[in-house]
């Protein structure tokens, strides 16, 4: 992936088969509480307090008045009750819904395309004898090596001469470009046995006509796991966007937080109810698919970005 | 980046298949030519123009004047490159990189593995953990940077305040120079050590029960266990986490820029900020482009460095 | 046979390609009305505040446009944002500069020219501006920048302090002071008088920008002057800049004033009423107004030599876009024309309207402090000029970097200052980037 969220990184021969954590767990056998249990589950207990703690404070800032939120002695709960009024004001008078609809369909987009065409590259490249393919995979595999966010200066320069600043085709398009996971996808054909397509070209099938009949849908799940990270991925985004996008109405929900300011100055019970209303969606999204989320990321992830 | 070498020669099975295919059907070879150029046709027209094209044009761009308005693009042969090589803030801000790097990859690999061993244990709750460590992975950088930008708030957040209970006196965590890095890595921590807990989650998981079993019929204890068994089985992960973690840190940018924007004095700043100070703050895209091509340069000499080590390991082994 | 196929149907997809970016094109800022503007700025608090209300007041006239304000954090992030978003031609309709950064912007093509003959059927013309101030919004001959104001680094006192002092003149008005002894007495004078002890508060850690600012009003004072040749070096009179130093040294001693601040310390020690005095630019009055601290303002006194102020302005530009529309660029300038002729309300801002005939006018007078420090623009020092100054510029940030230091007493004066004059020089030699 090009330009990309710099918290992961490339691809490895050490990747362990990954499997869905919980479900070993869960078969695992129940045990009577020991005191070393005990302890454990206290220690576990106070890391996952720690880790949560930044996001309970966010929300309770959120949901105190802009006068609480910045009086003094500080107060951990909305003395006066919790209101709503930070989220109203988010709402109603900044560009955060803007903002939350130019990510969803930047990142929707990017997420269609870019498994669009890995999909069908990684296809000809397991699937097709042509010439030049063994160089092109070459070529795609040493692509891994350049760090997207070194080119953050010519790409912005390009996008320049394509007249492409500060438009969405501008923020998707070099987002689609994911090396990985056209290897990903690659390895998945690759071990899809041949002898179903076999069959159908014997038919009379066409070959594009397996590739969409026969080969994506016994993908689905790989095609998910890369949707997913694909999607969270643009969704997350930030340098890029950043970068390419200057006019405050096409801003992602990151960039838009981060570089439109109040005109009234630091509102801090408003900023934590914009981090927290840009945070909601994928968390939201995580509760449910929690097992799909997590395998989806261990499958792709270590190859991603 | 890790196995380029081990990737570039394709797996056995894809060159099977597709000979395979291409056996006895020599007549549709002529068209798989084609039809396989047209296939990867959208993924490389994007690869050659987003990927490609700039990483070549960038380096003749390092070799020009550039500016950010599009005039003095001329040549200008290495001025760039001199000027970048003897620029005492390029060195600081690598050196800031390297330290941040250093100071992050440890925690995040160590913290990693202890919550992972502790969550494998099994106790009850595995939902809740897993989305308490990992749910910040999620989270867009910007949003992390203003929950903790608000912690760490001098007057106003929960640290201090914290800290005010037990009569201890607050600092200005990210305003102070000796305290702004650490506190931007403890963010990071905090942030993206999900990901490699998730690693760590599934290589636990991986190891045979048998091993634990035959070590307790020796009489051996946890600790023991965990020394013996656990830590080695774990290796290949933790290498893999370790390169992962050293590339990933390395090309820091977001939190840095959000929290502190490269301050107090630059004594954060990393090496892409610096880039994006020279050629988009400063409108010289030209010397920035030089100064992300010395930084590519170290990636890459760090990779090769990585890749001879991996290999004469492997040899040995 | 085949080749040529594959050829057409790659150029299939290389058009496929080409509709996306056609697609890209409609997608920007063109769809919109001519009576609808885009207007990016970066005041904040106070300030945004009261460029909040003046635009009301502007859309509430008849035939007005709808102005849509974007603020951005100030300084390097705001100018970083303006210059991509006018290299990619599509940018806001208006904006707001500091005045000593439009040199090193406009050259490179990134803003438009202002039509003087369009002001002109608007009511506003080139003799409603002080001479000190149209220079600086005449670029390599264009017209390029239209002044908003110019808000001058300054002294505010605690009257309550001063008059318990006994510094107050029979006007009310701290006694004027006109060499550094009587300066220092009484800067100590309203120090016995202060919760804090300290007569004079001056906020300098972290922020370049108000080290420059002191720096350069008492050097100006001096008769100092500074120079910037590109290619050349950094031309300034050492002895001077040494005596600047030693000078301000001097009012944060510890006795006179706090040694060790940053800015928003100072500021709320004077605004809870704990110091004297406070040296600071005049946007800060707005904040002081609302904590009710009793307080007025001078020109800082000149005691090294003629009283000066140093300034810079807020000054509207047309950043370039790429096919301007004809309509909406008159729209910008009978906004404009509204915005300056109503600047009285931005004078409750603290800032002294840079269009004289509002200054002029008789109600200006009744604008208190605002008219107590009104000469400040017949004393009024700029940023040197070149590609790198002006508010929130390297040059600011550099000064901070090096002198921070000497202002600790970590370092000695003349070290601090050459190894910013380095860092200037090296500036210098580089190639100006537009």
């Amino acid at each position: 992936m090009s330009i990309a969220n710099p918290t992961t990184s490339t691809l490895s021969p050490a990747v362990p088969a990954v499997k869905a954590p919980a479900r070993s767990t869960s078969t695992r056998r129940r045990r009577r509480p020991t005191p070393a249990r005990i302890v454990a589950f206290v220690i576990l207990a106070v890391l996952a307090l720690a880790w949560l703690i930044p996001v309970l404070w966010a929300v309770l800032t959120s949901f105190k008045t802009e006068a609480e939120a910045a009086a003094l002695p500080v107060t951990l709960f909305p003395a006066s009750g919790f209101t709503l009024e930070a989220y109203v004001n988010v709402l109603t008078e900044g560009l955060v819904p803007r903002w939350a609809w130019n990510s969803l369909l930047t990142s929707a987009l990017v997420t269609v395309i870019t498994v669009t065409i890995s999909a069908l590259a990684g296809y000809a490249l397991s699937r097709l004898k042509f010439a030049g393919r063994q160089m092109l995979i070459t070529l795609i595999v040493a692509s891994i090596m350049i760090p997207g966010q070194i080119l953050i200066v010519p790409l912005f320069n390009l996008m320049l001469s394509l007249n492409l600043v500060d438009t969405y085709w501008g923020i998707i398009l070099p987002q689609v470009v994911a090396a990985p996971m056209v290897f990903i996808l690659k390895k998945f054909f690759d071990q899809i046995p041949f002898e179903l397509e076999e069959a159908a070209l014997m038919d009379g099938a066409s070959r594009f006509r397996i590739f969409w009949a026969i080969v994506l849908p016994l993908s689905r799940p790989i095609l998910g796991a890369v949707a997913i990270f694909v999607f969270i991925g643009a969704w997350n985004n930030f340098l890029w966007p950043f970068i390419v996008v200057n006019d405050s109405n096409l801003m992602t929900l990151p960039t838009g937080l981060q570089t439109v300011i109040s005109a009234y100055g630091i509102q801090y019970a408003q900023s934590m109810a914009q981090a927290v209303l840009a945070a909601l969606p994928l968390i939201v999204v995580f509760m449910f698919f929690q097992r799909q989320i997590i395998k989806g990321i261990a499958t792709t992830g270590i190859a991603g970005t | 980046m890790t196995t380029a070498e081990g990737l570039a020669a394709p797996p056995r099975a894809a060159t099977g298949a597709a000979d395979h295919l291409a056996a006895g059907r020599s007549r549709r070879r002529r068209s798989d030519n084609l039809r396989g150029w047209l296939y990867c046709a959208p993924f490389l027209i994007a690869f050659g123009l987003f990927l490609i094209w700039p990483t070549f044009y960038g380096l003749w761009m390092s070799f020009t004047g550039t500016s950010l308005a599009g005039t003095n693009t001329g040549f200008v042969g290495l001025a760039n490159w001199k000027e970048a090589l003897g620029d005492p803030q390029v060195w600081s801000s690598l050196a800031n990189t390297a330290w941040f790097t250093l100071l992050s990859t440890i925690p995040l690999v160590v913290v990693a593995m202890v919550l992972a061993v502790l969550v494998n244990i099994g106790l009850p709750g595995q939902w809740f953990w897993r989305l308490s460590f990992f749910m910040p992975f999620l989270l867009a950088s910007t949003v992390v940077s203003q929950f903790w930008i608000w912690m760490y708030n001098p007057q106003l957040g929960l640290i201090n305040t914290f800290l005010g209970w037990f009569g201890i006196e607050g600092l200005a965590w990210l305003q102070d120079p000796n305290t702004a890095m650490i506190a931007v890595v403890v963010t990071t921590v905090w942030w993206t050590v999900g990901f490699n807990f998730l690693l760590y989650l599934a290589a636990l998981q991986n190891i045979p029960d048998q091993l634990y079993e035959a070590a307790s019929l020796d009489g051996a204890g946890a600790w023991r266990k965990f020394r013996a068994i656990t830590l080695p089985q774990l290796a290949p992960t933790t290498v893999l986490v370790l390169v992962l973690q050293l590339l990933a840190s390395l090309k820091v940018f977001d939190q840095i820029y959000q929290m502190t924007n490269g301050g107090p004095g630059g004594t954060t700043r990393p090496i892409l900020l610096y880039i994006y100070e020279a050629g988009f703050t400063g409108y010289r895209l030209g010397y920035a482009s030089a100064i992300s091509y010395i930084f590519f340069f170290l990636i890459i000499i760090i990779s090769i460095a990585y890749m001879v080590i991996s290999s004469r390991r492997s040899v040995k082994a | 046979m085949v080749g040529r196929r594959a050829l057409m149907q790659g150029a299939g997809a290389l058009g496929a390609l080409g509709g996306l970016g056609a697609l890209a094109g409609c997608g920007g800022t063109a769809a919109r009305a001519s009576d609808d503007i885009a207007f990016w700025h970066l005041l904040s608090g106070p300030d945004g505040v009261t460029m909040g209300e003046m635009l009301d007041g502007y859309m509430a006239t008849e035939g007005a446009s709808s102005v849509t304000q974007t603020v951005l954090a100030w300084g390097a992030p705001y100018y970083t944002k303006l210059a991509m978003a006018s290299a990619g031609g599509r940018a806001p309709d208006l904006a707001v500069m500091h005045a000593a950064r439009v040199p090193g912007y406009a050259p490179g093509g990134l803003l438009d020219e202002w039509d003087l003959d369009l002001f002109g059927e608007f009511g506003v013309v080139k003799e409603d501006f002080p001479d000190l101030i149209w220079d600086k919004m005449v670029v390599d001959g264009k017209l390029t920048a239209i002044a908003l104001d110019s808000h001058p680094f300054v002294l505010y006192y605690n009257t309550e302090i001063a008059e318990a002092a006994g510094v107050l003149g029979s006007d009310g008005l701290l006694l004027p002071t006109d060499n550094p002894e009587d300066f220092r007495a009484l800067a100590l004078e309203l120090g016995a008088n202060a919760p804090t002890g300290y007569g004079l508060s001056w906020g300098y850690l972290g922020d370049g920008s108000n080290q420059w600012r002191m720096f350069s009003t008492y050097y100006a004072q001096l008769g100092g002057t500074i120079d910037l040749p590109v290619g050349g070096e950094m031309e300034y009179q050492e002895e001077l800049v040494i005596e600047t130093i030693e000078w301000i040294l001097s009012l944060i001693d510890g006795d006179v004033g706090n040694p060790g601040h940053d800015g928003g310390t100072a500021i709320s020690e004077f605004a809870t009423g704990g110091a004297g005095a406070f040296y600071g630019g005049v946007w800060e009055s707005g904040s002081f107004r609302n904590e009710g601290v009793p307080f007025d303002m001078t020109v800082i006194p000149g005691v090294l030599g003629e009283p000066t102020a140093y300034a810079d302005s807020h000054a509207f530009v047309l950043p370039h876009q790429m096919s301007p529309d004809e309509d909406r660029r008159r729209n910008v300038h009978a906004a404009v024309a509204y915005l300056l002729k109503n600047s009285i309300t931005w004078a409750g801002a603290g800032h002294i309207p840079a269009y004289s005939p509002v200054v002029e006018d008789p109600s200006y007078d009744d604008l208190i402090p605002q008219s107590h420090y009104a000469d400040a623009i017949d004393h009024l020092v700029y940023d040197p000029r070149a590609w790198f100054t002006g508010s929130g510029s390297d040059f600011h940030t550099y000064f901070g970097n090096d002198m921070q230091n000497v202002w600790a007493r970590r370092t000695d004066p003349l070290e601090g200052w050459n190894a910013f004059v380095t860092r200037v020089n090296a500036l210098l030699l580089k190639p100006t980037p537009m």
